[in-house]
């Protein structure tokens, strides 16, 4: 086991962490699945409103790739297809057959014996869209050969699933998953793993166990991959959800394709909980968990999640829903506020700031500004890259720079405390995206 | 509040886009945030923010020059009492020095505003907050008998050559505040030249300033040795950290300074790096020197000449004269025109340090070289940067094999 230690970091102490208990919720009746949670796709749809689906069906391919197809995550009835702007499809809703999904059957004929079975295995069920890769945080190409692969059972994000509770019972469907998975790459397999969590994983040594310390951005796929195996210009990690993990494992073990999820609903306007659900849920069935009307639902975690409406659904990634207080407040002589419980910050500039857990709300708390770098990105931002230098090359669209100073071996994900941190509200995430972008259209 | 919020939303009406006083946008805004914190709201990524912002980090820089502020008023009233051999009090002699300081900062705040205010309007930008920071510092620097006009001037010369030009907070590569200082320096050097003493007295009232005073001896001799001599002024160690000299208005007790300092790295504003490595330069440089100066003089190298007594100034002394200190805690450290990397704010606080005592040692004409030193060094930033960088990037393509 190997030891990864992160010192420069940020645990926001945000109120509404679900307690290690699950609470009971109404069974989901729609699920969604939205192309827009997959960067660089162009989607080409395979059903229209009104067909028939069962699970794992194809939904729609990507014209780029078309090998890729996307699975249906539920039996059922497509009840609509959202459209936003300039056609972009926005949301594939299914309404769920309870029955039909019940009656469907498991793929008796398994055979994951070398890398080419599994990946024709996981080509039959459509289940490449669960395989992202490293630089870029797209979908796999599946002809790829990925160095390594890394999955984090370790989520740092605020208010995150905690997998050591919700995959407690999928004990062998995490190994089942992670062996099969050891066999689509000739390199080492990383599992992050926090303190004694997953201790069964030790047994065995296809796994390349990693203990991760440390605050967040600790458990992120690329923190840890910039000290485990640092990512290289032309080379490609894979990655996979902890949280998928068993969806997986059920698949390769007994051929059963079941997308059921446990997700988190957390934040400081909701009763936080746990609820046993599936991927796709939609958010309107946990209203009673709200403590306030006016509020922000974001899928995913508070620093890098997709604000959705109240009949959003969970985004294909997520798993856990945050809620926070839209509010509009304007405190007379708010930046001269002495401190104190209504104020949070990590600069040590409030007195008693951020010792309890506190209430976010929506307010950016301050006006955009010209970056003055007073050295708070710096302090948590783990990586051995210069991320100021880096910000600058990616806004005067130097590509090579960009690639000396390493931007394959960030996402936006990594470098989002730095916005949550910045004085001039600078949004780092958006940056990093840009640049990415840039390199990846030019290509 | 309710009345004063109304009156922002009634006026706010008349800046609105397409609305003939729009213009005026930018003004009406940061009068409105002044008093309002802004309810703007996080659109996507971190979908919560951290409470600091620009406005409060730089509010936080002027709250730790307040405490030099009252301490250079009553300095002020201080020297002008023992000059005109009366007896005034704390309190007298503090309020007699805030009649000096109080205009000077008027002029530089009617200066600031004016420039800020016209080119946030021209550029259709926000106002950002880091004018208040500069002209909270220029008065600091200025001797207290300087002349409003000349003040005026000089700070409409910092912001705008200094800051705007460049594209304003952000992207200046000269500290504005000192851009003002150097100006100042050169364009009305028989003001505050350095060399002539800083203190309100009665007509004709002169003397030597500190650092002047090994500049030019009568006769070489140790610098402690000639401070002692000096009998105008108690030039000694424990009286320069306490700041009973002549001096600008804010540089000279040496104390509060150093609790600003504390203050500003608390609060995690300022570089701590800065400030210990161009102390560790200073005093390098300085022991050097010393050495110098003792093979020279006393050792085997007895070369003859005129040996210089600036050698003979000891690290204690030369962080206690004049405005190192002061320079290297406000000034040194302002984010925008230091080094970006950690690694570059230790090699530009130490060459800070080196080139303090070199322009104050080895040439006579600038017995005061914080400044020039601070100015020089933000030239170079950018490039001890480009080096740092370079070798991650190396490093790097070394990985890539």
């Amino acid at each position: 086991m190997q030891k990864i230690t992160i010192k420069k970091g940020h645990n926001i102490n945000i109120s509404g962490l679900a307690s290690r208990e699950f609470s009971n919720a109404p069974t989901q009746k729609f699920v969604s699945i939205s192309p827009q949670d997959f960067n660089y796709i162009k989607p080409k749809l395979l059903v229209k409103e009104g067909d028939q689906v069962s699970l794992g069906d194809a939904l729609f391919f990507d014209k780029m790739n078309p090998e890729v197809k996307w699975p249906s995550i539920a039996s059922g009835t497509i009840s609509k297809i959202v459209y936003g702007e300039r056609r972009a499809v926005l949301d594939i809703i299914i309404e769920i057959d309870e029955e039909k999904e019940k009656n469907i059957e498991s793929d008796k004929q398994i055979n994951l014996s070398s890398k080419d079975n599994v990946k024709e295995f996981i080509q039959k069920h459509n289940f490449w869209p669960f395989f992202t890769q490293r630089p870029f945080n797209k979908v796999v190409n599946p002809s790829d050969s990925p160095k390594c692969i890394v999955v984090s059972l370790a989520d740092s994000s605020p208010l995150a699933n905690d997998l050591s509770f919700s995959l407690a019972e999928n004990k062998e469907y995490i190994i089942s998953a992670l062996s099969n998975l050891k066999k689509l790459t000739d390199g080492q397999l990383y599992v992050a793993v926090r303190g004694d969590n997953f201790s069964f994983l030790s047994d065995y040594d296809f796994i390349n166990l990693i203990q991760v310390e440390g605050p967040h951005p600790s458990g992120n796929v690329g923190v840890i991959l910039n000290r485990v195996n640092p990512l290289n210009q032309n080379e490609v990690v894979w990655t996979v959800q902890g949280s998928h993990l068993p969806v997986l494992g059920k698949l390769f073990s007994k051929g059963i394709i079941d997308f059921s999820l446990n997700i988190c609903v957390g934040g400081p306007a909701v009763k936080p909980s746990y609820i046993k659900s599936r991927i796709g849920a939609r958010f309107d069935l946990y209203k009673d968990f709200l403590l306030m009307e006016n509020v922000r639902i974001i899928s995913g975690n508070v620093l890098t999640g997709k604000q959705v409406d109240f009949e959003g659904f969970l985004g294909f990634y997520h798993s856990s829903f945050s809620v926070i207080e839209e509010s509009f407040e304007r405190p007379f002589i708010g930046w001269l506020h002495p401190g104190g419980k209504s104020k949070y910050s990590v600069f040590n500039a409030y007195l008693g700031s951020n010792k309890k857990s506190f209430d976010f709300t929506t307010l950016q708390n301050g006006s955009n500004r010209a970056f003055v770098p007073v050295d708070a990105w710096e302090k948590v931002f783990p990586m051995d890259i210069y991320i100021n230098a880096l910000a600058r090359s990616i806004e005067a669209n130097d590509i090579d720079e960009m690639e000396q100073l390493g931007i394959y071996e960030c996402d936006e994900e990594d470098v989002a405390l730095c916005s949550f941190v910045c004085p001039s509200k600078s949004d780092v995430g958006a940056i990093i995206r840009k640049g990415l972008d840039t390199i990846y259209f030019d290509k | 509040m309710d009345f004063l919020r109304k009156i922002f939303e009634e006026t706010g009406k008349f800046v609105e886009k397409g609305k003939p006083l729009s213009w005026a946008y930018p003004v009406w805004e940061a009068a409105d945030t002044i008093f309002f914190s802004t309810n703007k709201q996080t659109s996507k990524g971190p979908h919560i923010r951290d409470n600091m912002d620009i406005k409060r980090t730089m509010f936080f820089v002027v709250i730790a020059l307040i405490p030099c502020y009252i301490f250079g008023a009553y300095n002020i009233g201080y020297l002008n009492a023992l000059a005109m051999e009366i007896e005034r009090g704390i309190v007298g002699n503090t309020i007699f020095g805030f009649t000096y300081v109080i205009p000077i900062l008027i002029a530089t705040f009617v200066a600031g505003a004016i420039c800020e205010l016209t080119f946030a309007i021209i550029r259709k930008h926000e106002v950002n907050e880091g004018f208040l920071v500069s002209c909270a510092l220029i008065p600091l620097t200025m001797p207290p008998d300087v002349p409003l006009w000349q003040v005026f001037i000089g700070t409409s010369f910092g912001i705008i050559i200094g800051k705007e030009i460049f594209g304003g907070v952000g992207t200046n590569i000269f500290n504005p505040a000192l851009t003002s200082r150097a100006f100042m320096y050169f364009a009305f050097p028989t003001k505050i030249s350095g060399d002539k003493v800083w203190a309100v007295g009665p007509d004709g009232y002169s003397g030597a300033t500190a650092l002047a005073i090994p500049a030019n001896p009568v006769e070489y001799d140790t610098a402690s040795n000639l401070f002692s001599a000096n009998t105008q002024f108690d030039y000694s160690t424990l009286n320069m950290f306490w700041g009973l000299i002549p001096g600008s208005i804010g540089e000279t007790n040496k104390l509060l300074i150093l609790l600003g300092a504390f203050f500003l790295i608390y609060c995690g504003i300022a570089s701590w790096r800065i400030m210990v490595s161009s102390v560790l330069g200073l005093v390098f440089t300085a022991l050097l020197f010393n050495l110098l100066n003792y093979l020279t003089v006393d050792g085997i190298l007895q070369a003859g000449g005129f040996p210089n007594a600036m050698l003979t100034i000891t690290p204690l002394q030369h962080i206690l004269i004049g405005s190192f200190l002061f320079g290297t805690v406000f000034m040194a450290t302002e984010p925008v025109t230091s080094s970006h990397t950690n690694t570059g704010r230790w090699i530009y606080g130490f060459l800070i340090g080196v080139l303090t005592v070199i322009i104050r040692s080895i040439n006579p004409a600038y017995p005061e070289g914080v400044f020039l030193a601070i100015l020089i060094m933000n030239m170079f930033a950018p490039l001890i940067d480009y080096y740092v960088v370079q070798a991650n990037i190396k490093m790097r393509l070394a990985r890539n094999v």
